[in-house]
This record gives C-alpha cells, sequence and structure tokens, in this order.
C-alpha cells in the first residue's frame, strides 16, 4: 500500500515538474523510503555506454552525487544488470564473488544492492536505479516488483524531459547566435512586409529599437530615392517569385546617417507553400566599402600618376624580378613597346636590350637594391626601335614588406642622353672661354709692353695684368666658378717671393670665393704682396709675414676674417702717407663690390690689414 | 683732353655697375662733364635704395645689365620704367633682352669709351620728353 502510495506520488511530481535532476532525486527519496534503506541513486550511461555518471541520490555524499563517474566495468553488477535487461541483486556481496562493486560503495560499506535497469522508450538504456544497505539484506519479490515498476515509469518520464531539455538548448542556441549577430542585421516581415521580429543586429546597425521598427512597413529603413523607384516592393516581389533577392544598396538610420547594407531578402513559406513573410539578412559594409573605395582611389591615383609621367616608373617583384608595374613611359624610352617586353617577362628579357658592356653592372645594381641599398646609376640601352644608343639613368630603391623584407625593388628611369651629351658640351666651352679669355689678357700684356715699355707705370699694369691672370688660371684650373683662398694666397706669394721662406706663415682653413670675389680678392692681395715686396716685410730678411683666416658668424651670416700682419719692417718717415693706388683698392673696392669691411693700418713695424668679407 | 664740357652740369645720373674700377672711371668721366652722380650702386638692391630715396628726382640713368650672380639691372629698369626716368644699358653682355620695354632702350657695348659715354647720355637727355611739372 506504502508502495502504490509511492508510485502515485512520484506520477504526480513527475508531471508537475519540467526539472530532471528534481524528478531524479524526489525518485530516490521516494524509493528509499518505499524500501525503507537509506540509499538509493540513479546512474546515467554517458559516453557510448563507456561511463557511468552518478545523477541523482539520497544517503550518499554530495561529493558523490552529481560528480562521480566511474568507467562501466566489465565484472560489475552494473554491467550484468544492464546486458540482462532486468533487476540484479546482491544480497550480501561478501557471500558472493560474481560481481566486483566499485570502491566508493565498498568504502561506503555497501554489502547488499539491487541493480534496476532504466529503458527510454525505444528500448535504449538510460541508466541504473541503484538502491543499496549497509546490512545485508534479502530483497524480496514484491519489492523487486516495485523497482521494475518504478524504473518502467522513470524511462518515459526521463525521456520527456531529456527531450524538452534538447529542444531547449537548441532553440537558446539558435536565439544566442542570431541575438549576438550584431554585424548582421536580421528581421522578419510578414507577407505584407510589415516588420514582425526585429532583432539585436538590426537595431546595432539601423538605431530603430525594436519597440520602434515592428509594425513598421520595411520600406522605412531604404533611402528616399530606392522608396521612389519602388525598391522595397520589387525587392519583395521578387523574393515571392524566386525565393531570393538580393539587397546591397545604401540605406537609411535613425539618425539619418546612411549605411551600406550586403544582403538578402528570402521568402518564407509554409510546406504547402503558403507565404509566412520575409526574412532579411544584411551586413553593415559601410567601413568595408570606405575602405575599398580609398583604395581603389589610392590605386587610381597610383595609376594616373605612372601613366602621366615622362620618366618611366617601374615595379619588380624582388624574389622574380619580374615587373608588377611599368608605365607607359617605357615605350618611348626603350624604343620598344610594353606588351613586347611583358610577354615572357624575364630580367634577362629587360637586359638584352641593355648595351652588352654594361649588363653585368647594371644586373649586380640590381641585385644590390634587392639586398637593401638605393642606388641612382646610369647605364646604356641600344633602342630596338632605331638601334640608337642611349644614356639611361636609373633611381633604385627597394620596397619594404610589414616583416621588413625587401618585397619589391622599384624605381625611376630617364633618358640622360642629352643631358649628358649638353653637360659634355658645356665643359668644352667653360674650357675654351677660360682658355680665350686668359689668352686675351696675356694677349693685352704683350700689346701693352710693346706700347708703353717694360718701366715705371707700365711695370705696375703689367705686375697687375699679371695677378689677375693668375686668379683667371686658379678658377679654370679647379674646374668651378670657386677657387680656394689658400691657394690664392699662395699663388700671388709665390709670383713674387722666390722660395717660399720661413718668414712668411699662411694659415687657415679651406674657404671658396666665388668667382666675383676672386677677382677683386686676387687684386688686393696682389696690392699687398707688391706693397711688402717694394716697402714692407718681404723687402729684406728682417720682415715677417702672417697671412692667416677664419670663418666667423654674425647676425648677417657668415664671414671671413683675414689678417694680413708683417712686422719687423723699418717703416720710413715718406711711406707714411702714401696713400697709392693699391690702398685705394684694397679699403674701397672690396667695400662696393664685395660688402666688406677693411683695415689698414702702417703700424711702426709694418702694414696690419684686416678684411672681413661675407661668404655664403 | 678730357676737359669737363660742361653739357652735363646739374643733371642727375644713377650709376649701377657691380665692377669698382669700372665705376670708379665711368664715374669720373661723368663727373668732370659736370653730372652728380646718385650712388653709384652695386647691386639691385642699393639701387632700388637710392631711386626710391631720392628727394630730387633722377634724371637718366646708366645701368650695367650682368650684375654677377647670375643678377641683373632689369629689375631696376622695370622701376625706371614705372617712373619714366629714360636709362640707357652699358653691357658687355650679349644675351638676348627679352622684354620690348628693356629692348627699345639704347645700348652701348663694354669696352666703353669716355666719348661714347657721354655722347649717349647727352642724347638720352635731349630726347627726353618734357617733364610735367
Amino acid at each position: 500500500m506504502k508502495r502504490q502510495q509511492v508510485l502515485a506520488d512520484f506520477g504526480e511530481f513527475a508531471l508537475r515538474s519540467n526539472d530532471l535532476d528534481k524528478i531524479l532525486l524526489e525518485a530516490c527519496r521516494l524509493v528509499a523510503h518505499a524500501l525503507t534503506t537509506k540509499r538509493a541513486k540513479i546512474l546515467e550511461i554517458q559516453q557510448q555506454g563507456e561511463i557511468l555518471f552518478v545523477r541523482a541520490g539520497v544517503g550518499w555524499e554530495p561529493d558523490i552525487v552529481g560528480r562521480l563517474r566511474m568507467p562501466v566495468e566489465e565484472h560489475s553488477s552494473e554491467t550484468f544488470a544492464i546486458a540482462a535487461g532486468r533487476p540484479v541483486i546482491s544480497q550480501d556481496i561478501n557471500k558472493e564473488n560474481r560481481f566486483k562493486i566499485p570502491p566508493f560503495m565498498h568504502e561506503a560499506g555497501v554489502v547488499a544492492l539491487v541493480n534496476a535497469p532504466i529503458f527510454l522508450p525505444g528500448g535504449r538504456t538510460y541508466g541504473l536505479l541503484q538502491v543499496d544497505d549497509t546490512e545485508p539484506r534479502d530483497f524480496g519479490d514484491d519489492e523487486i516488483q516495485f523497482l521494475r515498476t518504478y524504473a518502467t515509469i522513470l524511462g518515459p518520464v526521463i525521456d520527456r524531459l531529456l527531450i524538452a531539455r534538447t529542444l531547449r538548448s537548441t532553440e537558446e542556441q539558435y536565439r544566442h547566435t542570431v541575438d549576438s549577430a550584431l554585424d548582421y542585421a536580421i528581421f522578419l516581415s510578414d507577407p505584407q512586409d510589415r516588420i514582425t521580429h526585429w532583432l539585436a543586429g538590426a537595431q546595432a546597425v539601423f538605431g530603430w529599437t525594436a519597440e520602434e521598427a515592428v509594425g513598421q512597413p520595411t520600406a522605412f529603413i531604404f533611402t528616399p530615392e530606392d522608396r521612389e523607384m519602388n525598391q522595397p516592393q520589387r525587392e519583395i516581389e521578387a523574393a515571392s517569385e524566386t525565393g531570393f533577392a538580393p539587397n546591397i544598396r545604401w540605406h537609411i538610420r535613425k539618425d539619418g546617417r546612411r549605411v551600406f547594407i550586403d544582403g538578402s531578402t528570402r521568402a518564407l513559406r509554409e510546406p504547402d507553400g503558403t507565404l509566412l513573410g520575409f526574412l532579411k539578412i544584411g551586413q553593415d559594409v559601410t567601413e568595408r566599402r570606405a575602405a575599398e573605395e580609398r583604395l581603389m582611389e589610392s590605386e587610381e591615383r597610383f595609376r594616373q600618376f605612372g601613366e602621366a609621367s615622362s620618366d618611366l616608373i617601374w615595379i619588380r617583384n624582388a624574389e622574380t624580378l619580374q615587373f608588377e608595374y611599368l608605365s607607359p613611359a617605357f615605350a618611348p624610352i626603350y624604343g620598344q613597346s610594353r606588351e613586347a617586353l611583358l610577354d615572357g617577362d624575364t630580367i634577362e628579357r629587360w637586359l638584352d636590350l641593355i648595351e652588352p658592356e654594361d649588363r653585368e653592372h647594371v644586373f649586380s645594381m640590381i641585385k644590390r637594391v634587392r639586398e637593401g641599398e638605393r642606388i641612382t646609376f646610369a647605364f646604356r640601352i641600344v633602342r630596338p626601335s632605331d638601334g640608337e644608343i642611349r644614356w639611361i639613368e636609373n633611381s633604385d630603391f627597394p620596397l619594404y614588406d610589414a616583416a621588413g623584407r625587401v618585397q619589391r625593388v622599384a624605381g625611376i628611369s630617364k633618358d640622360v642622353t642629352d643631358v649628358r651629351r649638353n653637360a659634355a658640351r658645356l665643359e668644352v666651352l667653360v674650357a675654351e672661354l677660360q682658355h680665350r679669355s686668359r689668352n686675351l689678357l696675356g694677349i693685352i700684356a704683350a700689346v701693352a709692353a710693346k706700347t708703353l715699355g717694360r718701366e715705371g707705370a707700365a711695370a705696375d699694369f703689367q705686375a697687375r695684368l699679371k695677378a689677375l691672370s693668375r686668379a683667371q688660371g686658379l678658377l679654370s684650373q679647379f674646374g668651378s666658378d670657386t677657387v680656394e683662398l689658400g691657394a690664392l694666397v699662395r699663388a700671388e706669394l709665390a709670383a713674387h717671393v722666390d722660395a717660399q721662406p720661413l718668414k712668411v706663415v699662411i694659415s687657415g682653413p679651406k674657404v671658396h670665393l666665388t668667382s666675383g670675389q676672386v677677382q677683386n680678392f686676387a687684386l688686393a692681395l696682389h696690392e699687398l704682396t707688391t706693397n711688402a715686396v717694394k716697402y714692407g716685410a718681404l723687402l729684406n730678411s728682417a720682415g715677417k709675414l702672417a697671412v692667416s683666416w677664419q670663418v666667423n658668424r654674425n647676425d648677417k651670416g657668415r664671414f671671413l676674417a683675414l689678417a694680413w700682419i708683417e712686422s719687423g719692417v723699418d717703416v720710413q718717415p715718406e711711406t707714411m702717407n702714401r696713400r697709392g693706388y693699391g690702398r685705394q683698392m684694397i679699403e674701397r673696392a672690396l667695400s662696393y663690390a664685395l660688402q666688406a669691411k677693411t683695415e689698414y693700418v702702417l703700424g711702426p713695424d709694418g702694414v696690419r690689414c684686416l678684411i672681413e668679407l661675407p661668404i655664403s | 683732353m678730357h676737359e669737363a664740357t660742361g653739357s652735363l652740369v646739374g643733371c642727375r645720373i644713377l650709376l649701377v655697375e657691380d665692377e669698382y674700377l669700372i665705376v670708379e672711371l665711368m664715374s669720373e668721366w661723368l663727373s668732370r662733364a659736370g653730372a652728380v652722380v646718385v650712388g653709384p650702386a652695386p647691386n639691385v638692391k642699393r639701387a632700388i635704395e637710392l631711386i626710391e630715396g631720392e628727394e630730387n628726382a633722377l634724371d637718366i640713368a646708366v645701368l650695367d645689365v650682368n650684375l654677377g650672380q647670375g643678377k641683373t639691372a632689369y629689375p631696376i629698369a622695370d622701376r625706371l620704367n614705372e617712373l619714366g626716368v629714360p636709362y640707357l644699358f652699358a653691357t658687355g653682355d650679349v644675351r638676348i633682352i627679352d622684354n620690348p620695354a628693356h629692348k627699345a632702350r639704347p645700348r652701348l657695348e663694354k669696352p666703353i669709351s669716355q666719348g661714347e659715354l657721354i655722347a649717349a647720355v647727352e642724347k638720352l637727355l635731349a630726347d627726353r620728353p618734357p617733364r610735367i611739372c
């Protein structure tokens, strides 16, 4: 009677509850109560029959129920019961040797037990209902019958809850997946295309909440232009007809901002074909699209740059050395079409265009660029179009990948044949010009000598012409339009003093004077020198001369400070008042033409002249 | 031989020339003819300073074209055109003068003699349109 009651109570409980664990616990409690044992548990078969899991139980420690998993032992009462498909009873395990019992039960002092298998509808074994006792015990037939009945009821109850749980978890997973897909706007509409479901992703993309969106026609997220063109209607018509319609266009957010959606509309139908509504899924690709547009724009800009350049711009793959880009200027510069070069593109094909003598050098340059160098070099090509030899100048440089490896070799090439020809011609012209002007000075000196003789004023004239000629000579000697100051000073002194005497000290850093400065400076030096030879430090062995200079800087910029200092000179009173052409040259010409500051003092033991000359 | 003719007495002439030796000589010639030499100026900056700073207007100017380091006297000529001051070029340069306003001006080729300079200056003064007072 008590057991009947137990079955009825359980049946009621199982109907009311949807919680499997609570139901199993109640089942254990009731069965233990009915059989007056302290312990009962339910073992669930897991992992394709490999493991038994203590799913529920009473009379067992908390570290066992819901936690303990044990392997299915071959020689165990449990295995035997599952295989036999009926309850297996051990009255006193100490008196029999049919089965091994699990260690935890042994430790708990279990000596008597019944294992009743629980079957799910369809015959699959769910697990075992196990009743234990710590005293040897004889289980009566009625008790065994009760356990079988009980286990038989448990099966369908467990099955119902397992199915419900599986369904629930699938649905939850589905909902969870859809809700967390914030990058995708997902929503449903009814056959009239009014929104019925508006998921979190749709809110994230369009800004409208579900409360605001549900009930609206889906047209409300289309742009006014598309609404004008009846685009929303066309889309659901297409989806209705074919089941699917793409939706790739601009849409409008709640805040008025436009978003570019890449998505689709699907028609949802009952199995019998009745239209249920539409499922719309779309991704916000505004950013991606903008990035793609920027990339396209950047590529277009580069292409325009390359196409418009009259210099050849090229990029090679660093590994294969094949061209990745070759601008149209190739054809006019190399005298061959791009197609002809790029058809079966290899480095050899390009090297074939180069003058044989230069090939090895050119290839070694390319290899150095591949190693990471930037190089500018020139070489000759034989232009296939006319067979002419042309000079090409290449400025080559490596392009690196994100890892810092040379990924590409690139460069700019131009035809420098004319530039080189002009430079050579100019060099010849400059040399000729210098030759002519020096010649002219020589001729003037000769004419003067013939006309005026070689004495007095004519001698001074000759000497000055020679000083000018020396300055011109230095200008041409340097091959540029500057003269080094030290060279100018030494040349002038050497022209008047036979050997470089110890009494002359010349010191200063390298300073270059421009052609405009050289002529006046040379004449000034000449006047100082001739004056020193006639009256001063270079007249006899007693005098000393120090010429020194340095470069200083003031608020107007850099300037040269040169000091001409004579000493040990026996200054004659009559020379004190001389204010000849030389001194005038120094004081006036330098300040007029060169913005120099000069100070010329005839001291008690010789001339002290300071010249400050702005230089660039 | 080179006595002052007095033909240029009181005439104010701006002299622009970067070479000291040449400017010295030309100043002397013009002074002897009675002219007042304004400057001389070795570069554009100084010349413009003199033009703008003149209380008594210039009568004419003598300009060297090449002032060294690639600089020319054309900016000075432009300013003189604006002011209506006649000028002549004294140059060793054979380069083409592009600006028609400059091309039309009298031009003396270096080396210039005293006679050539004084005659050219006198002609410039004579051809000068009467000043509006």
